[in-house]
C-alpha cells in the first residue's frame, strides 16, 4: 500500500501551504492590531513615540514567532525528504495533519498575543512613566498565550518524525482507522489551541491596561493574571494529551 | 468483496469515524471555555486593579465561575476518552 510519489506530495504541498497560510493570516492580524494603536497612542502622546515604536516592535517579533514556527514546518514539509523511500496513506495523512496542526495551532494564540500587545501599548501612551513594568507584564504575558503555538509544534514534529513510513502489518482497516487518527491529531491540537490562546490573550491585555491605570498594585494584577491564565490553559492540555493518545495509543 | 473483509473494513471505518469524532470534540470543545475563562480572568484583574483590598473575594470569585465554565470542556474530554477507548 505504499503511495506513488506524486500522490504523497499531494499531501505534502497542501500541508506546507496551510501552515504557513492559516498561520501568517492571524499573525498579520495581531501585528496589524498592535501596529494600529501605536498610531493611535503616538497621536496622543507624540513625544512618547520612541518607546512606543519599541514596544510594538518587540510585541510584534513576539507575534510573529508563531508564524515563524509555521513556516519551518512547510519547509521540512517541502525539503524533509518525505518522498524517498515510499510512505502509505497512514503516512501521508500524518504530514497533512502537521501541517494543520501547526497553521490552526498559532491562529488563537497569535490573536490573543496581539491583543495583549495592543493594550500593552495603550497603556504605555496613557502612562508612559511606567513603560517598563507595562512591557514586562505584556512579554509574561505573551508568553504565556504563546505556549498553545508551542503545543501545536510539539504535535507537528510528532506527527513528522514519530509516526513510521510504512506500517508493519498493513490492511485496508487499519489504514484508514490510523489515517483518520493522525489527521485529527493535527486537527485538535490545531482547534483546542484557539479558545485558550485568545482567552490568556484577553487576561494578558486586560493586566497591561489595568497596570498602566493603577501601577502601585503591579504584584496582585499579575499574580491574579497568573491563577486566570493557568485556568483558561487547561483547555488547552487536554487537546494535547487527545493528540497525544491518538498519535501513540490508537 | 467476501462479507467477512467487508466486515473487518467496516470496523476500522468505525474506528477511524471515533477517532475522528473524538478530535473534533475535544477541539471545538476546548474553544467556549477557553475564550470564557480567558475574559472573566481579564475582567478579574481589571476589578483588582480597581479594588486592590477586595483581591481575595474577586480571585475567589474569578476561580469559581472559572470551575463552572471549565465543566464543558471537561466533558469534551470524558466523550473523547470514550470514543478512544470503547469503541
Amino acid at each position: 500500500m505504499v503511495l506513488e510519489a506524486d500522490i504523497l506530495k499531494v499531501f505534502l504541498y497542501t500541508g506546507a501551504a496551510l501552515s504557513t497560510g492559516i498561520a501568517s493570516l492571524s499573525a498579520g492580524f495581531g501585528e496589524g492590531y498592535a501596529a494600529a494603536h501605536t498610531a493611535r497612542s503616538i497621536m496622543r502622546q507624540p513625544n512618547a513615540s520612541s518607546v512606543l515604536t519599541r514596544t510594538m516592535l518587540i510585541s510584534q517579533a513576539v507575534v510573529e514567532s508563531g508564524a515563524i514556527f509555521a513556516l519551518v514546518i512547510s519547509m521540512l514539509l517541502l525539503f524533509g525528504g518525505f518522498t524517498q523511500g515510499g510512505a502509505d496513506w497512514a503516512k501521508a495523512f500524518s504530514l497533512l495533519g502537521a501541517g494543520l496542526a501547526i497553521g490552526l495551532g498559532c491562529t488563537g494564540p497569535n490573536f490573543g498575543s496581539g491583543y495583549s500587545a495592543a493594550r500593552a501599548i495603550e497603556g504605555i501612551g496613557r502612562n508612559p512613566s511606567k513603560s517598563g513594568r507595562i512591557t514586562a507584564n505584556m512579554l509574561i504575558g505573551q508568553a504565556i498565550t504563546e505556549s498553545g503555538t508551542i503545543f501545536a509544534l510539539v504535535v507537528s514534529l510528532l506527527l513528522l518524525y514519530t509516526v513510521p513510513a510504512q506500517m508493519s502489518e498493513p490492511s485496508l482497516a487499519k489504514m484508514i482507522m490510523k489515517a483518520c487518527a493522525y489527521i485529527t491529531a493535527g486537527i485538535v491540537i490545531g482547534i483546542g489551541t484557539f479558545g485558550p490562546g485568545t482567552g490568556i490573550g484577553y487576561v494578558a491585555g486586560k493586566a497591561n491596561i489595568s497596570i498602566s491605570k493603577h501601577s502601585k498594585d503591579q504584584g496582585v494584577i499579575t499574580r491574579t493574571m497568573f491563577l486566570g491564565a493557568a485556568v483558561s490553559e487547561s483547555t488547552a492540555i487536554y487537546a494535547l494529551v487527545i493528540s497525544f493518545l491518538l498519535i501513540f495509543v490508537s | 468483496m467476501d462479507p467477512n473483509t467487508t466486515q473487518i473494513l467496516a470496523k476500522g471505518i468505525a474506528q477511524g469515524a471515533a477517532f475522528l469524532g473524538a478530535g473534533i470534540c475535544m477541539g471545538i470543545g476546548a474553544l467556549g471555555p477557553g475564550v470564557g475563562e480567558g475574559y472573566t480572568a481579564g475582567k478579574a484583574c481589571e476589578g483588582v486593579a480597581r479594588s486592590p483590598e477586595q483581591a481575595g473575594l474577586i480571585t475567589r470569585t474569578m476561580l469559581i465561575g472559572q470551575a463552572v465554565s471549565e465543566s464543558t470542556g471537561i466533558y469534551s474530554l470524558v466523550i473523547a476518552l470514550l470514543l478512544i477507548f470503547t469503541t
